[in-house]
């Protein structure tokens, strides 16, 4: 299709998508302004864009919140933790199940992906009396338990269509040269695998940061991560439009730059494979 | 490739997995279903007798529930309407030729980044709010009466800023779909005598059809749940007017303690995302095989 | 040593046999070409031998010791793979070391077998690139390197030159007999090309659905075919092969005459023919010959240059004591 377009066809092109782009980003650049202003400039009327006096103030007020950090590491804590967890338990699986394929394998793969389709609240008051019980409630290690398991069906679905792009006589010959499972996987498998792997790990981190629906029902106020510490901005007294933004660009900023160096495999991920 | 022992060994690797996940699966689910049969509140000490089906019948009788479920449904549906139309003219507009079409790209997908409580209050606070939103001062500068949404149009705000959310996602798919499309079958169909417009309908559309399917399959499963936007805006309020079934069952599980209610809700939850599953399931199985 | 024995063996896929009860004795130091069409079972017979499968019943035994319990590292085999198998993340040094990292051997002895394993082969410039740098026979040479190190008691290749260009395969093909040659080990080469079988093997094996259909000597094959299978699988251009009345005057069911062993002549001979198409080669000339009442087409093969062209009338004679009688089962009588 390498046809000629018309500059002008293409200024138009460009100027109508920019357009959109920025309506669409509006909301999150104005939220990065704002945490650069004063409460008050902040709810100004009529809005101030550029011209006031750029602040930090906010990012030091949040920062002194003596609890933002610890949320900030609870989030960094239970989304790497929970990704580490569920790759550990999936790379078995998803390495059986693309190089060692059954007549039941595929039944399994579609198995475990329904168990993604179980809606969290179906099963949100034995998970909350059971974590009662057992002490977990209010802990990073319940939510990476939790998060882990609800986004183990991802990972090993991932792992699996990007195993199954690597030949399984590359895997054979390091086996007639003599390597053993563990080091077939480990030497051959795994190092072929990085690229993939890589992105299984990005999307991970982004679903378990994002998490909004056990991270707020399971944790009070040590174990919150961020969702649920920002979440605490929407009582009244939390009215606070400039604080919030700060708050907001930081919970956000590390996950929107993964985001965007993820986003080509984000549609392999959340479409199982089935768009790529 | 397949030897005994490297059977055995696959065996081996794979039941941590499908351990953990059947008990994730069967054990809450099991619970789920003999709390809902209990009269059981954790404000009332005591014993819980088995009441049978009375939970059930209290839940599906509710007048909550009704409204629940209507907008339930009017979430799920009007989300992906906006979603997908959406996303299928601005996955046409990204496709054309232009400048720096990664950062509009990037533009367009960062909402799906940000995670829903923060999107929901930035919507809410800085944009909704009647007296400090900035739609408050627009209205105010173009001489309207500033509007409470999430008081006056609470689903309808919702919808809003979930569908904010979610337009990346359908943009993206729909993208990377068109993107995938055969240049050649296009310049075949050009050869045969097709015109713009009938190209687009015959070889376009039926591509990302499948695209969209799995678009709105996916988008369902997870607007069946949508949950915390709820929670940090409407608290499902003024009245149920913004309470899906999701924040439903939450209410009644985690902020009336009924168990035995709560538990009846979560089964119809369950009930109601697997009829959406099983067709999921059937869009995905069909690619497995290719 | 590489004597390996196969003692009906068997080999089913879930309900479909693959492989029926099959018995063969390759001796040490042999060359052994498995040839046959696509699917036949070739690979599957290999990767039986390999380990890489396990047999459904029967035995493997490799210089006299049972192979049953022995997974594919221990039994002293290294394999060529078709698409070479190369691994991409390691360079040509390292792709090479791989085994005998593997079996924890010294790296002396490693960097040794290494230089020695790439003069040999003409990769020492190569030997820091990558296997995603270098030319498809280039990647076939480490492939072979990787064997080599290893010290195999067989080497297994599996159509290890159908994914190089046509020139390319007449070189290597010749660089894996020069290999046979100086090492002397056994060999055992899946091909579906019967002129590799040919020129490389000193015996070939002929498979069809999983059957043996014949074992010996290239020159046997060509000479002595058991059925008809054999008769047009070996041998290029194909066998002619004539039924009815022209076969019943040699008592048979169905003759077979290969093309180089009709003569040809524009005036006289037993059979009558138009040309269709000449293929002139230069060293020799092919015809396609219609009208014979005998086939559809029969192919005669004459040496050097002839000049009869298109639509001619021809006359042609077969060698009387080249002709192979089949029975109405394809049986050589
Ligand atoms: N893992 C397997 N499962 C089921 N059938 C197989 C498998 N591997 C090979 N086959 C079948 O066995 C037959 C022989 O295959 P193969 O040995 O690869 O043939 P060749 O190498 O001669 O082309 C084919 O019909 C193929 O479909
Ligand atoms: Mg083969």
């Amino acid at each position: 299709m390498a046809r000629a377009v018309t500059p002008q066809r293409k200024a138009l092109n460009t100027a109508i998508a920019a357009l959109i782009g920025a309506l669409i980003f509006f909301p999150i650049f104005w939220t990065v302004l704002t945490s650069f202003k004063t409460e008050t400039q902040a709810i100004a009327d009529p809005p101030v864009w550029f011209a006031f006096d750029w602040t930090l103030e906010n990012y030091t007020a949040v920062n002194q919140r003596s609890d933002y950090l610890l949320h900030f590491w609870n989030s960094v804590v239970i989304s790497v933790g929970s990704t580490l967890l569920g790759l550990m338990i999936a790379v078995p699986a998803a390495w059986a199940m693309a190089f060692v394929p059954g007549r039941r394998t595929k039944d399994i793969l579609m198995w475990m992906l329904s168990t993604k389709m179980l809606p969290s609240v179906g099963v949100l008051v034995p998970i909350y009396l059971l974590f009662r019980q057992l002490g977990l409630l209010d802990t990073r290690m319940g939510l990476v338990i939790v998060l882990t398991l609800i986004n183990l069906p991802i990972i090993i679905w991932m792992l699996y269509t990007y195993f199954r792009e690597i030949p399984g006589e590359i895997l054979e010959a390091a086996r007639m040269d003599g390597a053993s499972l563990r080091e077939e996987v480990t030497h051959v498998l795994l190092p072929m695998a990085v690229p993939g792997m890589a992105s299984t790990v990005l999307l991970n981190i982004i679903l378990a940061w994002n998490e909004a629906f056990w991270t707020l029902n399971l944790t009070a106020a040590k174990a919150a991560p961020l969702t649920a510490f920002i979440a605490s901005y929407s009582s009244p007294e939390g009215l606070f439009y400039a604080k919030l933004s700060a708050a907001s660009t930081m919970a956000i900023a590390p996950i929107l730059i993964m985001g965007w160096f993820s986003q080509k495999q984000l549609v392999r991920g959340l479409t199982f494979g089935a768009v790529k | 490739m397949a030897t005994t022992h490297a059977r055995a060994a696959a065996r081996l690797m794979i039941s941590p997995s499908v351990i953990l996940l059947l008990g994730w699966m069967l054990i809450p689910l099991g619970m789920t279903l003999y709390f809902s049969v209990l009269r059981y509140n954790l404000l009332m000490p005591g014993d819980n007798p088995f009441v049978g089906i009375e939970n059930y019948q209290y839940f599906l009788t509710d007048p909550a529930f009704t409204a629940a479920l209507i907008n339930t449904l009017a979430l799920v549906v009007g989300v992906l309407a906006v979603t997908i139309i959406g996303g299928t003219l601005l996955a046409l507009l990204l496709d054309q030729p232009m400048w720096a079409t990664g950062i509009w790209r990037i533009l367009v997908i960062a909402p799906f980044f940000v995670m829903p409580t923060v999107s929901a209050l930035v919507w809410k606070n800085m944009f909704m709010n009647p007296v400090n939103g900035l739609f408050a001062h627009l209205f105010k500068s173009l001489g309207l009466a500033p509007f409470d949404f999430l008081a006056q149009a609470p689903l309808f705000s919702i919808i809003w800023i979930v569908s904010w959310q979610w337009l990346p996602f359908a943009t993206l798919i729909l993208l990377t779909a068109m993107q995938s499309l055969d240049r050649e079958q296009i310049e075949a169909a050009e050869m045969d005598g097709a015109g713009a417009l009938s190209r687009f309908r015959h070889i376009t559309i039926p591509h990302l059809g499948r695209a969209a399917t799995v678009v709105v399959l996916i988008e369902t499963i997870f607007l069946l749940s949508v949950f915390a936007e709820i929670l940090v805006t409407t608290n499902g309020g003024p009245g149920n007017a913004s309470t899906n079934l999701t924040y439903l069952v939450y209410a009644e599980s985690l902020l009336r303690f009924d168990v035995g209610m709560g538990s009846a809700g979560g089964v119809v939850a369950i009930i109601l995302a697997n009829i959406v599953a099983i067709f999921l399931m059937r869009a995905i199985g069909k690619n497995l095989d290719a | 040593m590489g004597q390996i024995t196969l003692k009906k063996v068997r080999k089913a896929f879930g309900d479909v046999e693959v492989i029926p009860p099959l018995d063969l004795q390759i001796n040490d130091g042999e060359f052994v070409v498995f040839v046959g069409p696509s699917g036949c079972g070739k690979s599957t017979l290999l990767r039986l031998i390999a380990g890489l499968e396990d047999v459904s019943s029967g035995e493997i035994e490799i210089d006299g010791r049972p192979s049953a319990e022995l997974p594919p590292a221990k039994r002293g085999l290294a394999m060529v793979f078709q698409s070479y198998a190369l691994y991409p993340h390691m360079s040509v040094r390292k792709n090479i070391a791989f085994p005998m990292k593997m079996a924890k051997i010294s790296q002396d002895e490693q960097n040794r077998r290494i230089e020695a394993a790439a003069s040999a082969l003409n990769l020492t410039e190569y030997l820091d690139r990558k296997p995603g740098q270098l030319s498809g026979g280039q990647r076939q040479r480490v492939a072979i390197g990787r064997a080599i190190v290893r010290e195999p008691a067989a080497f297994l290749f599996d159509e290890p030159l159908s994914n190089l260009d046509a020139a390319l395969r007449v070189g290597m093909r010749l660089e894996i007999s020069e290999l046979h040659k100086r090492l002397a080990t056994t060999m055992i080469y899946v091909t579906h090309d019967q002129i590799e079988a040919m020129t490389m093997a000193d015996k070939i094996v002929v498979l069809r659905a999983g059957r043996i259909e014949q074992v010996g000597a290239p020159l046997e094959l060509y000479e002595n075919p058991r059925n008809i299978f054999v008769a047009g699988f070996i041998g290029s251009p194909r066998m002619n092969f004539i039924e009815g009345p022209e076969a019943a005057r040699h008592n048979a069911h169905t003759i077979g005459i290969r093309p180089e062993h009709i003569d040809v002549s524009a005036t006289e001979g037993d059979w009558q023919g138009r040309i269709g198409v000449a293929e002139h080669l230069g060293s020799d000339t092919y015809f396609h010959i219609h009208d014979t009442g005998l086939a559809e087409t029969v192919t005669v093969r004459a040496s050097g240059e002839v000049t009869l062209r298109h639509g001619e009338t021809v006359f042609l004679t077969p060698q009387a004591e080249k002709i192979h009688r089949f029975d109405n089962e394809g049986l050589k009588q």
